[in-house]
């Protein structure tokens, strides 16, 4: 033991004795030999109530130890040997508090940083009741921590796959599981930990899912929009090697018909190379200053061209010039033209209007076709999507104008908005920035 | 120390029951989704996938319907475990009549792709109806997960939107075929799948109400909110 500590002990102690040792020398001094010994027992019996006073506080702190917790100041002075007693007892108390509070801390930073987590994480006790799970977790099964806490997880998350998964427990590969509204796709994997315990981890692999889709997709897509004009070409070919008399009439029109084939079929490889390199260039390769004005007038006459006289195509426009890659802004133009004028029935009007937006300016097509169903917008601009498709493909477009149109507008900072409605017509909007704008005659 | 061991004995059996008949629910939702997918896009593995579970659900609600008999059979149980077991009993009718509506709806839409769909322009399609029925079914179920009367209150009110949603429909494919007879036959296959759809609700609508039952002892059957009678407690 500690000398200091052993003095702060024993001293006090020794001091008392000796109180109570000299006072009863003095009274069997003074009073006789009888009073001596009373006096020795009485000081003793008051050392004992003395001492026993302060266990008692002890017990008492002691048996309080929620409150005591909170207030280890609550705990006695304390005189003589109990002073060190108590003191320790403090001491101790409050190496225990702070302790606790660094754990609680740790335990809290620890909750915070796995709410941050983009994946899920549930971990379940032995019976495979939820015990505590992440935010993301809570989303991505659509459970509720303080609702669902002690709930088996099978009853909860149904899908039958996940079932089979928990109960085949064998978890070296992740589990793929759709929710039963198709909306995200989770990448699931249970993890065994502390012998009975497991935790399950979730992953959103939506995006990934739906890149994977849209790539399988494409390949198909281009495959089959490729190989359409080549049968055709190649039956027509057949013919005419088995029939080599065909009169030269019928010749003649097979021929027009093979090159418009091919014809496809290369508009089909440009719109291909032009989307390739307008994704891989981030910015327009060449600006120059376009006269807006001269450029849709341009446009409406290969539109009318287009329509051959079947639609009113009206053209609204006023002096500005815009700054950009000309070739691609005016195929911008011209596919959101030559779009109406192939889904517009004849007879309709097709209104091609340049004018000032809060943003700039918008170049719209308005035609007065069938319209479309408003499922179908948010997916009008992937590639080769077609809203009907066993008419589309007869009106010579290749399917990828749309695209080509977003990712040109992307490119020049602005964006297509398209509104429409059922019988009544369809309206493309492609808003420019007022960066690219230069009204004429404005300076 | 007998008696403890036979309580949580009985305890695991309850709870499994219950884990069953959920699992049961998980098939047939499974079988749901799955007809509704293979409606829309007429991918036709998937539809076949409905009829497959068919087996396994009809399975099930063999066995659960067993598991409960031997309860009642073996522990007599009381009061609210009564209440669970027979609410069990009766779900898994409901939850088998729905996989049997799924795989009509399945069928229905097995051939209509093959005979290839008649565009109705302008149709609304039973989209609407369908997801109103699986979010019931589903609501229904995670309200039997957990007790949870009140959210089983929200699913018995819902089955009045699926009703009206129905009659709607009802009404608009009878303007199709008056107005064009070649729409007839499609619009026919419609109505039984929209008519499908809406006993899948009156059936999550069951489960709902046997979810009150089981949690406050009320049956709330038959009654519109006014007059309940009290069951066995």
């Amino acid at each position: 033991m500690h000398p200091i500590h052993l003095s702060r002990f024993w001293y006090p102690v020794a001091f008392r004795f000796a109180v109570i040792g000299f006072c009863a020398a003095m009274a069997e001094y003074i009073f006789g030999t009888p009073w001596g010994y009373l006096i020795a027992l009485a000081g003793l019996l008051l050392l004992i109530a003395f001492h026993l006073f302060y266990l008692r506080r002890v017990e008492t702190w002691l048996q309080r130890p929620d409150e005591g917790a909170e207030h280890p100041e609550d705990l006695p002075e304390g005189y003589g040997a109990w002073e060190t007693v108590f003191s320790a007892l403090r001491r101790a108390r409050r190496r225990e508090d702070k302790r606790r509070d660094l754990v609680a801390e740790t335990l809290n930073r620890f909750i915070e940083a796995s709410s941050a987590l983009p994946d899920g994480i549930i971990i379940l006790d032995q019976g495979d009741r939820i015990e505590w799970c992440n935010p993301s977790a809570c989303r991505h099964f659509g459970i509720d921590l303080a609702r669902d806490q002690g709930y088996l997880i099978a009853n909860l998350v149904r899908q039958p796959p996940f079932t089979e998964y928990l109960v085949r427990a064998d978890f070296r590969e992740p589990l793929v599981l759709t929710d039963p509204t198709g909306k995200i796709t989770l990448s699931v994997q249970m993890l065994p930990f502390q012998e009975t315990r497991r935790i399950v981890l979730s992953r959103d692999i939506t995006p990934f899912v739906k890149v994977e889709t849209m790539r399988r997709d494409f390949i198909a897509n281009v495959s089959h929009e490729l190989r359409t004009p080549l049968t055709v070409v190649g039956g027509f070919l057949e013919q005419l090697i088995d029939q080599p008399h065909v009169p030269a009439e019928q010749r003649q029109r097979i021929e027009n018909m093979m090159l418009d084939q091919t014809g496809r079929m290369q508009r089909l490889i440009e719109d291909l190379l032009t989307l390739s390199k307008l994704e891989t260039q981030a910015s327009p390769a060449r600006e120059e200053e376009i006269p807006v004005q001269s450029l849709l007038e341009t446009v409406a006459s290969e539109t009318r061209a287009l329509s051959g006289g079947r639609h009113t195509i009206l053209l609204d426009t006023f002096p500005v010039t815009l700054r950009g890659a000309s070739d691609e802004l005016r195929s911008v133009f011209s596919n959101l033209a030559s779009n109406a004028v192939r889904y517009t029935p004849g007879g309709g009007t097709i209104r091609i209007t340049f004018s000032p937006h809060p943003e700039g300016a918008q170049y719209s097509v308005a035609d007065t076709g069938p319209g479309i169903a408003p499922e179908h917008l948010p997916r009008l601009t992937e590639r080769f999507y077609r809203v009907d498709k066993s008419r589309s493909r007869e009106t010579g477009g290749t399917g990828l104008g749309l695209a080509i149109v977003k990712h040109v507008l992307a490119r020049h900072g602005g964006r297509l908005e398209i509104e429409s409605e059922m019988g009544q017509g369809s309206t493309f909007r492609a808003i420019l920035p007022a960066a690219r704008l230069t009204v004429q005659g404005s300076h | 120390m007998v008696k403890e061991h036979l309580s949580t004995q009985y305890d695991a059996d309850l709870e499994e029951i219950r884990t069953r008949m959920l699992q049961m629910g998980g098939l047939v939702e499974e079988q749901v989704s799955n007809a509704l997918a293979g409606y829309a896009d007429g991918n036709s593995p998937t539809l076949d996938r409905v009829k497959a579970t068919e087996e396994r659900v009809n399975q099930l609600e063999i066995e659960l319907d067993d598991r409960c008999t031997h309860l009642i059979a073996r522990r007599q149980p009381a009061a609210g475990d009564l209440r669970l077991v027979m609410a069990v009993v009766k779900s898994i009718t409901d939850l088998e009549r729905i996989g049997d509506e799924a795989a009509k709806i399945a069928r229905i839409a097995k051939q209509m792709h093959e005979r290839g769909i008649v565009h109705l322009s302008g149709f609304s399609d039973v989209r609407v109806a369908a997801n109103l029925a699986s979010s019931m079914l589903k609501g229904a179920l995670d309200a039997f997960a957990r007790m949870d009367a009140e959210a089983a209150q929200q699913i018995v009110m819902q089955d009045k939107h699926i009703d009206s949603e129905f009659r709607s429909l009802l009404r608009e494919l009878i303007t199709f075929m008056m107005e064009d007879p070649r729409t007839i036959s499609t619009a026919l296959d419609i109505v039984w799948i929209a008519k499908a759809l809406e006993r899948v609700g009156d059936h999550a609508k069951n489960i709902a109400e046997y979810v009150i039952y089981v949690s406050s002892g009320t049956d709330v059957r038959h009654s519109q909110g006014q007059s309940e009678s009290t069951a066995l407690g």
